[in-house]
Protein backbone atom coordinates (compact mmCIF):
# COMPACT_ATOMS: atom_id res chain seq x y z
CA UNK A 1 0.00 0.00 0.00
CA UNK A 2 1.30 3.46 -0.81
CA UNK A 3 1.65 6.34 1.58
CA UNK A 4 -0.97 9.05 1.63
CA UNK A 5 1.43 11.57 0.06
CA UNK A 6 2.42 9.29 -2.73
CA UNK A 7 -1.20 8.45 -3.35
CA UNK A 8 -2.14 11.80 -4.78
CA UNK A 9 0.78 12.00 -7.15
CA UNK A 10 1.40 8.52 -8.31
CA UNK A 11 -1.84 6.79 -7.74
CA UNK A 12 -3.80 9.12 -9.97
CA UNK A 13 -1.62 8.30 -12.91
CA UNK A 14 -1.43 4.61 -12.03
CA UNK A 15 -5.13 4.40 -11.73
CA UNK A 16 -5.78 6.20 -14.98
CA UNK A 17 -3.40 3.91 -16.79
CA UNK A 18 -4.95 0.81 -15.25
CA UNK A 19 -8.60 1.80 -15.51
CA UNK A 20 -8.99 3.65 -18.80
CA UNK A 21 -8.55 0.56 -21.00
CA UNK A 22 -11.80 -0.75 -19.53
CA UNK A 23 -13.90 2.29 -20.23
CA UNK A 24 -15.51 0.78 -23.35
CA UNK A 25 -16.47 -2.40 -21.55
CA UNK A 26 -17.86 -0.53 -18.58
CA UNK A 27 -19.73 1.90 -20.74
CA UNK A 28 -21.20 -0.89 -22.83
CA UNK A 29 -22.53 -2.68 -19.80
CA UNK A 30 -23.65 0.58 -18.20
CA UNK A 31 -25.56 1.42 -21.36
CA UNK A 32 -27.29 -1.95 -21.35
CA UNK A 33 -28.11 -1.54 -17.68
CA UNK A 34 -29.43 2.02 -17.73
CA UNK A 35 -30.75 1.86 -21.29
CA UNK A 36 -29.67 5.35 -22.17
CA UNK A 37 -26.38 7.02 -22.89
CA UNK A 38 -26.72 9.89 -20.46
CA UNK A 39 -27.28 7.68 -17.43
CA UNK A 40 -24.64 5.28 -18.66
CA UNK A 41 -22.08 8.08 -18.80
CA UNK A 42 -22.95 9.23 -15.31
CA UNK A 43 -22.75 5.69 -14.01
CA UNK A 44 -19.34 5.12 -15.55
CA UNK A 45 -18.07 8.42 -14.19
CA UNK A 46 -19.31 7.66 -10.71
CA UNK A 47 -17.78 4.20 -10.94
CA UNK A 48 -14.39 5.62 -11.90
CA UNK A 49 -14.40 8.19 -9.15
CA UNK A 50 -15.36 5.60 -6.56
CA UNK A 51 -12.81 3.13 -7.86
CA UNK A 52 -10.17 5.83 -7.71
CA UNK A 53 -11.14 6.73 -4.19
CA UNK A 54 -10.83 3.11 -3.06
CA UNK A 55 -7.94 2.18 -5.30
CA UNK A 56 -5.72 1.45 -2.32
CA UNK A 57 -8.24 -1.22 -1.31
CA UNK A 58 -7.75 -3.05 -4.55
CA UNK A 59 -5.70 -6.18 -4.00
CA UNK A 60 -2.95 -6.48 -6.52
CA UNK A 61 -2.97 -9.71 -8.40
CA UNK A 62 -6.77 -9.95 -8.39
CA UNK A 63 -8.91 -9.14 -11.38
CA UNK A 64 -9.03 -5.38 -11.82
CA UNK A 65 -11.67 -5.43 -14.51
CA UNK A 66 -13.95 -7.55 -12.31
CA UNK A 67 -13.29 -5.16 -9.43
CA UNK A 68 -14.39 -2.18 -11.55
CA UNK A 69 -17.50 -4.03 -12.64
CA UNK A 70 -18.33 -4.85 -9.08
CA UNK A 71 -18.12 -1.18 -8.11
CA UNK A 72 -20.31 -0.31 -11.06
CA UNK A 73 -22.88 -2.94 -10.12
CA UNK A 74 -23.04 -1.61 -6.55
CA UNK A 75 -23.29 1.96 -7.73
CA UNK A 76 -26.07 1.04 -10.09
CA UNK A 77 -28.00 -0.72 -7.37
CA UNK A 78 -27.64 2.23 -5.03
CA UNK A 79 -28.56 4.84 -7.59
CA UNK A 80 -31.13 3.31 -9.81
CA UNK A 81 -32.56 0.10 -8.59
CA UNK A 82 -33.96 1.35 -5.33
CA UNK A 83 -35.83 4.05 -7.15
CA UNK A 84 -37.71 2.26 -9.81
CA UNK A 85 -37.29 -1.42 -9.77
CA UNK A 86 -40.58 -3.12 -9.43
CA UNK A 87 -40.12 -6.85 -9.16
CA UNK A 88 -41.93 -8.71 -11.83
CA UNK A 89 -42.73 -12.35 -11.71
CA UNK A 90 -41.68 -14.79 -14.30
CA UNK A 91 -43.23 -18.11 -14.91
CA UNK A 92 -40.18 -20.00 -15.98
CA UNK A 93 -41.99 -23.21 -16.75
CA UNK A 94 -44.12 -21.32 -19.26
CA UNK A 95 -40.93 -20.00 -20.82
CA UNK A 96 -39.50 -23.51 -21.07
CA UNK A 97 -42.66 -24.77 -22.68
CA UNK A 98 -43.05 -22.07 -25.25
CA UNK A 99 -39.35 -22.30 -26.03
CA UNK A 100 -39.72 -26.01 -26.70
CA UNK A 101 -42.77 -25.45 -28.85
CA UNK A 102 -41.01 -22.91 -31.02
CA UNK A 103 -37.86 -25.00 -31.30
CA UNK A 104 -39.77 -28.11 -32.21
CA UNK A 105 -41.95 -26.41 -34.76
CA UNK A 106 -39.21 -24.45 -36.38
CA UNK A 107 -36.20 -26.70 -36.14
CA UNK A 108 -36.14 -27.31 -39.92
CA UNK A 109 -36.24 -23.56 -40.63
CA UNK A 110 -33.68 -22.85 -37.99
CA UNK A 111 -31.09 -25.25 -39.25
CA UNK A 112 -31.58 -25.39 -42.98
CA UNK A 113 -30.18 -21.95 -43.62
CA UNK A 114 -26.42 -22.23 -43.91
CA UNK A 115 -26.02 -18.64 -42.80
CA UNK A 116 -24.99 -18.22 -39.22
CA UNK A 117 -27.18 -15.18 -38.91
CA UNK A 118 -30.49 -16.91 -38.62
CA UNK A 119 -32.64 -13.87 -38.18
CA UNK A 120 -30.86 -11.73 -40.68
CA UNK A 121 -33.59 -9.15 -41.02
CA UNK A 122 -34.33 -8.78 -37.37
CA UNK A 123 -33.89 -5.19 -36.31
CA UNK A 124 -31.24 -4.30 -33.78
CA UNK A 125 -34.04 -2.64 -31.91
CA UNK A 126 -35.80 -6.00 -31.51
CA UNK A 127 -32.66 -7.61 -30.19
CA UNK A 128 -32.23 -4.77 -27.75
CA UNK A 129 -35.85 -5.05 -26.71
CA UNK A 130 -35.44 -8.77 -26.13
CA UNK A 131 -32.43 -8.14 -23.92
CA UNK A 132 -34.23 -5.39 -22.04
CA UNK A 133 -37.16 -7.68 -21.43
CA UNK A 134 -34.99 -9.77 -19.12
CA UNK A 135 -35.20 -9.03 -15.43
CA UNK A 136 -32.13 -7.07 -14.38
CA UNK A 137 -30.31 -9.90 -12.61
CA UNK A 138 -30.66 -12.25 -15.53
CA UNK A 139 -29.67 -9.58 -18.00
CA UNK A 140 -26.54 -8.86 -15.98
CA UNK A 141 -25.22 -12.42 -16.02
CA UNK A 142 -25.91 -12.78 -19.72
CA UNK A 143 -24.09 -9.53 -20.46
CA UNK A 144 -21.16 -10.31 -18.21
CA UNK A 145 -20.75 -13.83 -19.57
CA UNK A 146 -21.67 -13.52 -23.21
CA UNK A 147 -20.63 -10.01 -24.07
CA UNK A 148 -17.83 -9.27 -21.61
CA UNK A 149 -16.54 -12.83 -21.46
CA UNK A 150 -16.21 -13.08 -17.67
CA UNK A 151 -15.96 -16.56 -16.17
CA UNK A 152 -18.66 -17.84 -13.82
CA UNK A 153 -16.37 -17.25 -10.88
CA UNK A 154 -15.63 -13.68 -11.89
CA UNK A 155 -19.33 -13.00 -12.33
CA UNK A 156 -20.00 -14.50 -8.91
CA UNK A 157 -17.43 -12.11 -7.51
CA UNK A 158 -18.88 -9.10 -9.31
CA UNK A 159 -22.44 -9.88 -8.28
CA UNK A 160 -21.61 -11.15 -4.79
CA UNK A 161 -23.41 -14.42 -5.23
CA UNK A 162 -22.49 -18.11 -5.42
CA UNK A 163 -21.27 -19.64 -8.68
CA UNK A 164 -24.36 -21.87 -8.66
CA UNK A 165 -26.55 -18.77 -8.73
CA UNK A 166 -24.60 -17.40 -11.67
CA UNK A 167 -25.07 -20.65 -13.58
CA UNK A 168 -28.72 -20.84 -12.76
CA UNK A 169 -29.32 -17.27 -13.86
CA UNK A 170 -27.29 -17.81 -16.99
CA UNK A 171 -29.33 -20.83 -17.88
CA UNK A 172 -32.58 -19.03 -17.32
CA UNK A 173 -31.48 -15.69 -18.72
CA UNK A 174 -30.18 -17.18 -21.93
CA UNK A 175 -33.26 -19.26 -22.33
CA UNK A 176 -35.58 -16.30 -21.76
CA UNK A 177 -33.61 -14.21 -24.22
CA UNK A 178 -33.62 -16.90 -26.88
CA UNK A 179 -37.27 -17.58 -26.32
CA UNK A 180 -38.12 -13.93 -26.82
CA UNK A 181 -36.02 -13.76 -29.99
CA UNK A 182 -37.67 -16.87 -31.36
CA UNK A 183 -41.06 -15.43 -30.59
CA UNK A 184 -40.21 -12.22 -32.44
CA UNK A 185 -38.78 -14.24 -35.29
CA UNK A 186 -41.98 -16.17 -35.59
CA UNK A 187 -44.18 -13.14 -35.17
CA UNK A 188 -42.38 -11.21 -37.87
CA UNK A 189 -42.17 -14.19 -40.19
CA UNK A 190 -38.40 -14.78 -40.10
CA UNK A 191 -39.25 -18.32 -39.24
CA UNK A 192 -42.44 -19.92 -40.39
CA UNK A 193 -44.00 -21.73 -37.49
CA UNK A 194 -47.67 -21.02 -37.02
CA UNK A 195 -48.51 -18.54 -34.37
CA UNK A 196 -50.33 -19.84 -31.37
CA UNK A 197 -51.45 -18.30 -28.11
CA UNK A 198 -48.36 -17.56 -26.08
CA UNK A 199 -50.00 -18.55 -22.83
CA UNK A 200 -51.12 -21.98 -23.87
CA UNK A 201 -49.86 -24.57 -21.44
CA UNK A 202 -49.10 -28.20 -21.94
CA UNK A 203 -50.99 -30.62 -19.76
CA UNK A 204 -48.09 -32.88 -19.12
CA UNK A 205 -45.80 -31.04 -16.83
CA UNK A 206 -43.69 -34.18 -16.57
CA UNK A 207 -42.49 -33.71 -20.10
CA UNK A 208 -40.88 -30.40 -19.46
CA UNK A 209 -37.21 -29.65 -19.56
CA UNK A 210 -35.12 -29.04 -16.43
CA UNK A 211 -37.21 -29.90 -13.49
CA UNK A 212 -36.94 -29.69 -9.79
CA UNK A 213 -35.96 -32.77 -7.92
CA UNK A 214 -39.01 -32.27 -5.83
CA UNK A 215 -40.94 -29.07 -6.14
CA UNK A 216 -43.57 -27.86 -3.75
CA UNK A 217 -45.47 -26.20 -6.55
CA UNK A 218 -46.10 -27.17 -10.10
CA UNK A 219 -44.98 -23.89 -11.44
CA UNK A 220 -41.60 -22.57 -10.69
CA UNK A 221 -42.09 -18.92 -10.18
CA UNK A 222 -39.13 -16.65 -10.26
CA UNK A 223 -39.31 -13.23 -8.83
CA UNK A 224 -36.69 -10.70 -9.58
CA UNK A 225 -34.68 -10.83 -6.39
CA UNK A 226 -34.58 -7.89 -4.14
CA UNK A 227 -31.07 -6.90 -3.13
CA UNK A 228 -31.58 -8.30 0.34
CA UNK A 229 -33.66 -11.29 -0.54
CA UNK A 230 -31.40 -12.71 -3.15
CA UNK A 231 -30.12 -15.71 -1.28
CA UNK A 232 -33.54 -16.71 -0.08
CA UNK A 233 -35.09 -16.48 -3.50
CA UNK A 234 -32.27 -18.37 -5.07
CA UNK A 235 -32.03 -21.02 -2.44
CA UNK A 236 -33.20 -23.49 -5.04
CA UNK A 237 -30.29 -22.80 -7.31
CA UNK A 238 -28.94 -26.26 -6.71
CA UNK A 239 -31.84 -27.49 -8.78
CA UNK A 240 -29.65 -27.35 -11.79
CA UNK A 241 -27.06 -29.24 -9.86
CA UNK A 242 -24.39 -28.66 -12.39
CA UNK A 243 -20.81 -29.39 -12.12
CA UNK A 244 -18.21 -27.06 -13.49
CA UNK A 245 -14.71 -28.05 -14.15
CA UNK A 246 -12.70 -28.14 -10.99
CA UNK A 247 -15.70 -28.49 -8.74
CA UNK A 248 -16.66 -31.74 -7.21
CA UNK A 249 -20.36 -31.84 -6.63
CA UNK A 250 -22.25 -34.49 -8.51
CA UNK A 251 -24.51 -33.54 -11.34
CA UNK A 252 -27.83 -35.14 -10.69
CA UNK A 253 -29.16 -37.21 -13.54
CA UNK A 254 -32.67 -38.13 -12.75
CA UNK B 1 -26.69 -38.86 -20.73
CA UNK B 2 -30.28 -38.57 -21.92
CA UNK B 3 -32.01 -35.84 -23.95
CA UNK B 4 -33.38 -34.37 -20.76
CA UNK B 5 -29.87 -33.99 -19.33
CA UNK B 6 -28.61 -32.53 -22.57
CA UNK B 7 -31.20 -29.77 -22.36
CA UNK B 8 -30.11 -28.93 -18.84
CA UNK B 9 -26.46 -28.57 -19.59
CA UNK B 10 -26.45 -27.44 -23.18
CA UNK B 11 -25.29 -23.90 -22.41
CA UNK B 12 -22.53 -25.16 -20.20
CA UNK B 13 -21.42 -27.56 -22.89
CA UNK B 14 -21.24 -24.60 -25.28
CA UNK B 15 -19.33 -22.62 -22.66
CA UNK B 16 -16.88 -25.49 -22.38
CA UNK B 17 -17.32 -25.60 -18.63
CA UNK B 18 -18.54 -29.15 -18.16
CA UNK B 19 -15.98 -31.47 -16.73
CA UNK B 20 -14.27 -33.78 -19.18
CA UNK B 21 -16.39 -36.81 -18.40
CA UNK B 22 -19.64 -34.95 -18.94
CA UNK B 23 -18.31 -33.16 -21.98
CA UNK B 24 -17.57 -36.60 -23.44
CA UNK B 25 -20.95 -38.03 -22.38
CA UNK B 26 -22.61 -35.06 -23.99
CA UNK B 27 -20.67 -35.46 -27.21
CA UNK B 28 -21.42 -39.16 -27.24
CA UNK B 29 -25.13 -38.43 -26.92
CA UNK B 30 -24.96 -35.92 -29.76
CA UNK B 31 -23.37 -38.51 -32.00
CA UNK B 32 -26.35 -40.77 -31.45
CA UNK B 33 -29.27 -38.37 -31.18
CA UNK B 34 -30.33 -36.34 -34.20
CA UNK B 35 -32.75 -34.20 -32.19
CA UNK B 36 -30.13 -33.04 -29.77
CA UNK B 37 -27.68 -32.52 -32.59
CA UNK B 38 -30.26 -30.19 -34.18
CA UNK B 39 -30.81 -28.47 -30.87
CA UNK B 40 -27.15 -27.72 -30.44
CA UNK B 41 -26.88 -26.32 -33.95
CA UNK B 42 -29.76 -23.96 -33.19
CA UNK B 43 -28.21 -22.87 -29.90
CA UNK B 44 -24.88 -22.22 -31.55
CA UNK B 45 -26.48 -20.11 -34.23
CA UNK B 46 -28.50 -18.08 -31.79
CA UNK B 47 -25.39 -17.54 -29.72
CA UNK B 48 -23.39 -16.31 -32.70
CA UNK B 49 -26.25 -14.10 -33.77
CA UNK B 50 -26.57 -12.53 -30.33
CA UNK B 51 -22.89 -11.96 -29.99
CA UNK B 52 -22.87 -10.17 -33.30
CA UNK B 53 -25.93 -8.07 -32.62
CA UNK B 54 -25.01 -7.17 -29.07
CA UNK B 55 -21.47 -6.26 -30.00
CA UNK B 56 -19.98 -3.86 -27.48
CA UNK B 57 -20.79 -0.20 -27.85
CA UNK B 58 -17.72 1.98 -27.45
CA UNK B 59 -17.67 4.76 -24.91
CA UNK B 60 -18.00 8.18 -26.57
CA UNK B 61 -14.83 10.29 -26.73
CA UNK B 62 -16.37 13.06 -24.68
CA UNK B 63 -16.89 10.57 -21.83
CA UNK B 64 -13.25 9.54 -21.93
CA UNK B 65 -12.21 13.17 -21.77
CA UNK B 66 -14.66 13.85 -19.01
CA UNK B 67 -13.29 10.92 -16.99
CA UNK B 68 -9.72 11.98 -17.40
CA UNK B 69 -10.60 15.52 -16.37
CA UNK B 70 -12.60 14.48 -13.35
CA UNK B 71 -10.00 11.98 -12.16
CA UNK B 72 -7.28 14.60 -12.36
CA UNK B 73 -9.44 17.16 -10.60
CA UNK B 74 -10.27 14.61 -7.95
CA UNK B 75 -6.60 13.84 -7.36
CA UNK B 76 -5.74 17.47 -6.65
Amino acid sequence: MKSAEAYEHEQGWDFEKAAMPYVDSLYNTAYRMTRNSEDAEDLVQETYLKAYKYYDKFEEGTNFKAWLFKIMKNTFINNYRKKKLTPHKIDFSEIEESYERVIQKNAPDLIKDPETEIFQDMMDEDVKRALDSLPHDYKMVVLLADIEGFSYKEIAEILDCPVGTVMSRLYRGRKMLERTLLEYARKYGYIRGKAEPAKMRSRKDEDKGPKKKEGPAEEEEIQEPDENEEEVLFADDEDLDLEVEGEEEEFNIE
Amino acid sequence: MLCHDVKRVIYFFLDGTLDLRRQNDFQHHLDLCADCETRIVIHRRIRIFLKKRLAPICAPDHLKQRLTRSLRAFAE
